[in-house]
């Protein structure tokens, strides 16, 4: 088995990788917006249970999530909602539970930056006859972008070293192609080489944030 | 007071759940018809040689792939291959997202609690693996003593180190039976015990492990196919196995892998 074989097959491995983690992105950063909306809602109930939710999903191991919701819906006997996705039921599977587990620790991250704009922003807004999605839009978010950015590095890096967890439910993701060598080849290596793929994307992404930062540098607070 | 009644809605929360979780069990219905009426028997696998694997052209093959799909042939249904992982095997049956387990699955006492298995189908040994340097000391469980021994987590492998009172106290039990391999190569452990099978495949000449060796053999066992339990699958599926044993076609197939079949009952 030549190496350059063994490489393809696992960069068609990291394919899965990629794919959780843009389709996580897409639905757990305006996802994660609306749940610190809902956190921080004046409206009680709302704020409880919102609250609740992300004390549940950050308070358990996304491992058990995965396997919760692919698993509990058919055992127990209200149908399984994921054989409508075909093969794809699996990967599915594992997105929503991604999404649902990062916009919760995303939300977080955007409430600490809504909340640490000052108010005065916000009543000098009001002053000058702004409403209030007006001041959220043209005032706050921008500068909340910024603040952010260094936190949501950190997520983004966890989120595709994260992805190998998919390999609970038996999907082809790197981790386990790299498995399969071993069982099957009798090969080590490429367990180990899964590394570069990890280093790379992150190497990437440190890059883009350092960029990012930079670009909004000229917006000092 | 507020205390009280978010603590009312926390229990109302967790007995509503138990209720859903409550009904609805129908266990009666006859498997062997929603399969047919599917035309379509789900077979959990992992890719596991000789059992089940991708040849060169990157189908699916091996013994347990050609068997399975003899056996769907007889039962004018479709294989569908669902690979999946070894350690959520029952959960998969249970929630059905497969049908069976059929991948080298070997028979214990333990397993016959969660599954039905249908009749043995081929003969296999859990053997004793060490590395080279230790050929000549680890030759018996009794020379482990003390040692650290690696199995894979639920394994037939498994209950052997843990009914055996030399090394019970000290087994380490694994993810897959290849991990076992590996911390047996690394030095982490000082011998595993697995599926003969699996040993004549993966070490030796040309692999990575070709520093161990197999001393010693432990138990004989047996594979079957692994249901539901309480599915009519079962017995119908057994009608197949014996046909394919009386006209010679499973022995064929045993015989291109390289494999012993179980005696008939």
């Amino acid at each position: 088995m030549s190496a350059s074989v063994v490489f393809s097959k696992l960069f068609e491995g990291f394919g899965i990788n990629c794919t959780i983690f843009f389709v996580t992105l897409l639905g757990a950063l305006p996802l994660g917006l609306l749940v610190s909306f809902g956190s921080m809602s004046k409206f009680r109930p709302i704020r409880y249970f919102i609250n609740t939710v992300v004390w549940i999903i950050r308070g358990s191991p996304l491992m058990l999530q995965i396997i919760f919701i692919f698993y509990v819906p058919s055992l127990i006997h209200i149908g399984n909602p994921w054989a409508a996705f075909g093969t794809n039921g699996r990967i599915v599977a594992v997105c929503v539970a991604f999404i649902i587990n990062y916009a919760c620790y995303f939300s977080e991250i955007f409430r600490g930056g809504i909340q640490s704009i000052p108010k005065g922003q916000y009543e000098a807004g009001l002053v000058l006859g702004m409403t209030k999605s007006q001041i959220f839009f043209k005032i706050t978010l921008l500068q909340v972008i910024k603040r952010v950015i260094p936190p949501m590095g950190n997520e983004f890096m966890t989120l595709i070293k994260d992805t190998a967890l998919a390999n609970i439910l038996a999907t082809r993701e790197i981790i386990w192609v790299a498995k399969e060598f071993t069982s099957n080849r009798g090969l080590i290596w490429p367990l180990f080489s899964t590394a570069i793929f990890f280093l790379v994307f992150c190497g990437v992404l440190t890059l883009l944030f350092n960029w990012l930062e930079k670009k909004m540098d000229y917006f000092r607070t | 007071m507020k205390f009280k009644k978010v603590l009312a809605l926390i229990m109302t929360g967790i007995m509503a759940s138990a209720l859903i979780a409550g009904c609805g069990s129908d266990k009666n219905e006859s498997q062997l018809q929603t399969v047919k009426d599917n035309g379509v028997l789900k077979i959990g696998y992992t890719v596991y040689e000789p059992m089940n694997y991708e040849g060169e052209d990157g189908e699916l093959t091996g013994f347990d792939t050609e068997f399975a799909r003899a056996v769907c042939e007889k039962l004018g249904v479709e294989p569908e291959f669902v690979l999946i992982n070894w350690s959520n095997k029952i959960i998969e049956l249970e929630s059905g997202n497969i049908d069976c387990i059929w991948n080298g699955f070997t028979i214990t006492d333990d397993m016959k609690e969660s599954v039905d298995f249908s009749q043995p189908y081929v003969e296999n040994k859990q053997v004793l693996v060490v590395n080279k340097v230790n050929e000549d000391v680890y030759t018996s469980t009794e020379a482990l003593k003390g040692k650290t021994v690696a199995v894979e987590a639920g394994s037939a492998g498994y209950s052997v180190a843990s009914g055996d009172e030399n090394i019970a106290d000290t087994v380490m039990t694994v993810q897959a039976q290849t991990d076992a391999l590996l911390e047996l190569k690394s030095g982490t452990v000082d011998a595993a015990i697995f599926d003969n099978t699996l040993a004549e495949n993966m070490i030796g000449e040309g692999t990575d492990f070709a520093d161990l060796v197999v001393t010693a053999t432990l138990m004989d066992e047996q594979y079957a196919v692994g249901f539901r339990k309480g599915s009519d699958l079962c017995a119908e599926v057994n009608k197949c196995i014996d046909e394919m044993r009386q006209d010679g076609s499973l022995t064929a197939i045993a015989d291109q892998y390289g494999l012993e079949l179980a005696k008939a009952e």
